[in-house]
């Protein structure tokens, strides 16, 4: 339970809420959530399926807007944003590990972490340079020409952390980031997480259905039908 | 590494998909340049043309004679700077009777007056106007029947019977492709005077050439004029003309051709955007991280278009290294040798290698904009739900 909290919220939720339409039909997913996180937090989100946690993980990571409410995140507003700023805003601020990893499969473990530099307009060694020292941090710096497949699950979802990371982003938002993973595996990545956490003061949300994983984060909040509990 | 390195390899992901279709693309090249090829080639024959050089025929039709004595009165003309006349022989080599060549009778000093674009060593020149039998021959018939200067050659007539024989004199080039380097021409003298008299002194056409270009539609007028009331009539036409009134019979044909060569193109197009959208589906989750990841919706979509060139170069490039061999030195070979007259040049234009390639580029183009556009435009959330 240690976090690197100093008090400024990070991330703030005021009566945000999300609707889908399918067929004109409205499924409200989220509903009128309240929720503050301050910079520098680990926090764990859970709850069941269909609850909304990956919903509510996007709106905080600047995928989506909400449907009502103000969500703030780094400052911005992101329920103001049109497309084009929300995809710059992501590129500054957010990390984002996935359960599938994402890697893209024609490019190296390198080539994959650089991958996100490719929109900073660095010239070609510097990108190189951090993408090697974000793979350190991994623990990957021997497989940096590995492609995708030629790698573990573990050791592919630590690519991905090392991609989450390279730009230096404030936020690491993590959708089940150990839910394919063994649990040797999946201590590695919390482990991993843990320590971006400590040493290098990132915000984190994690969602997971694992409580061991849950046990590690800061905070852990539980959302149930679109509220959380 | 870059957006567009990576959408090359995105092109390797599937690789059957990827031959297929850059095989697809190539043939369709291949079969483009063919078609333009053979279009360009058959109207090369009016423009290469001589404006200054006009046929003259019997007004019924080319196979009836005119008397010689018409010739010399064209030559009287004011503005002729050469008449020449000549007589179709038809004569085949007795060692191989399908096979066609012109086997012409012809006033050495005439002809090479008014072909000025054919080429003779002069002491052949001299050779063949010393040597009542010698024979005048294109190189390229030449290289075929294996013939060299000095040999004795005998041809069967079909219009003439008998057989006739020749020495070879002189091996002519053209530095133009107005003149079928596959003729045979040998005196005319040697040919009327082996005839019975009353067929002598008739000659099969003329061809004359003019002071001034510009007039030679106006000397025609006159010769035939000249000559109308005659019992023989005659029928002039500067050479311009009579190619472009032959190849009017084939106008349709042609345009047809040009139709086909487009599209063939068009199903190219479509093939190839047909790839471009399957690969696209298959990575929509991959391009909904990109988008998470910060890209834009104009990445993505140079990164599609991007892949689609490349396929379209690499098959554009592939085909035209195909179609050098196949449709200039395969099929192009064979039918400057055995169709010269109507394929007298059969070469690759840089023009239509550079169209094929510039067509293929646009029609990638052309064919990614609908999957690129959708790629660029998907929901990020909905094509990241999407297990891809
Ligand atoms: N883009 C969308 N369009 C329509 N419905 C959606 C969309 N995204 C999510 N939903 C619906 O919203 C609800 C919540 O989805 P969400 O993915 O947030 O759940 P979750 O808590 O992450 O579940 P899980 O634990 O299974 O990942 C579900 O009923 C889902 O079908
Ligand atoms: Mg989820």
């Amino acid at each position: 339970m240690t976090q690197a909290t100093n008090g400024t919220p990070m991330i703030r939720l005021e009566k945000v809420s999300k609707t889908f339409y399918r067929d004109k039909e409205a499924l409200e997913v989220l509903k009128s959530i309240d929720l503050e996180i301050q910079e520098g937090a680990y926090e764990a989100l859970m709850g069941p399926s269909g609850s909304g946690k990956s919903t509510l993980l996007n709106l905080i990571a600047g995928l989506d807007r909400p449907t009502s409410g103000k969500l703030t995140v780094a400052g911005a507003d992101i329920g103001a944003m049109a497309e084009d700023q929300r995809a710059r805003f992501r590129a500054a601020n957010i990390g984002f590990v996935f359960q599938t990893y994402n890697l893209m499969p024609v490019l190296t473990a390198r080539e994959n972490v650089e991958l996100p530099l490719l929109l900073a307009k660095l010239p070609a060694d510097e990108r190189r340079k951090r993408a090697e020292i974000a793979l350190k941090v991994v623990g990957l710096e021997h497989r940096m020409d590995h492609l995708p497949r030629q790698l573990s699950g573990g050791q592919e979802q630590r690519v991905a952390i090392a991609r989450a990371i390279v730009t230096d982003p404030k936020i690491i938002v993590a959708d089940e980031p150990t839910g394919d993973l063994d649990r040797e595996s999946a201590n590695e990545i919390l482990n991993l997480l843990e320590r971006l956490n400590r040493e290098f003061k990132k915000t984190i949300v994690m969602v997971t259905h694992d409580p061991a994983a849950a046990e590690r984060a800061g905070t852990v909040r539980r959302l149930d039908k679109g509220n959380l509990v | 590494m870059n957006l567009a390195s990576i959408a090359v390899r995105n092109v390797g992901r599937n690789r059957v998909r990827a031959l297929l279709t850059v095989l697809g693309v190539a043939i369709a090249i291949v079969a483009f340049v063919l078609l333009r090829t053979v279009v360009w080639s058959w109207t090369v024959a009016i423009e290469q043309s001589a404006s200054d050089r006009i046929g003259i025929r019997h007004k019924v039709t080319m196979i009836m004679p005119l008397p010689l004595r018409y010739a010399e009165e064209i030559r009287q003309i004011p503005g002729m700077t050469a008449v020449a006349y000549a007589n179709w022989f038809g004569a085949k080599d007795p060692r191989d009777e399908n096979d066609f060549f012109a086997t012409m009778a012809v006033e050495p000093d005439d002809i090479l007056a008014v072909y000025d674009e054919v080429q003779v060593p002069p002491e052949q020149v001299e050779a063949w106007k010393q040597n009542r039998r010698g024979a005048l021959v294109g190189d390229v018939l030449a290289k075929k029947k294996g013939w060299k200067v000095g040999d004795k050659v005998r041809l069967r007539g079909t219009i003439y019977p008998g057989d006739w024989e020749f020495e070879i004199s002189g091996i002519y080039t053209a530095s133009r492709a107005t003149v079928d380097r596959s003729g045979f021409w040998f005196h005319w003298k040697y040919l009327n005077e082996a005839l019975p008299p009353r067929q002598r002194d008739q000659i099969g056409w003329i061809v004359a050439r003019v002071a001034d270009p510009s007039r030679s539609a106006q000397l025609c007028r006159t010769i035939d004029e000249k000559f109308a009331e005659r019992d023989i009539q005659t029928l002039s036409m500067s050479e311009r003309a009579l190619q472009a009134s032959f190849m009017g019979m084939f106008s349709a044909v042609l345009d047809a051709i040009d139709l086909v060569s487009i599209v063939i193109l068009a199903i190219m197009g479509l093939i190839l955007g047909n790839t471009i959208a399957m690969g696209v589906r298959e990575r929509t989750h991959e391009y909904g991280v990109l988008r998470a990841i910060g890209f834009m919706p104009k990445h993505i979509l140079l990164s599609v278009l991007g892949e689609a060139t490349a396929v379209g170069v690499v098959g554009g490039v592939l085909g035209l290294l195909l179609s050098y061999p196949l449709v200039e030195r395969g099929l192009g070979r064979f039918l400057e040798e055995n169709m010269g007259g109507m394929f007298p040049y059969f070469r690759i234009q840089p023009a239509v290698a550079g169209a094929a390639l510039a067509l293929t580029v646009l029609l990638a183009l052309g064919a990614a904009a609908i999957p690129a556009y959708r790629a660029a435009k998907l929901n990020v959330v909905d094509s990241l739900r999407r297990v891809g």
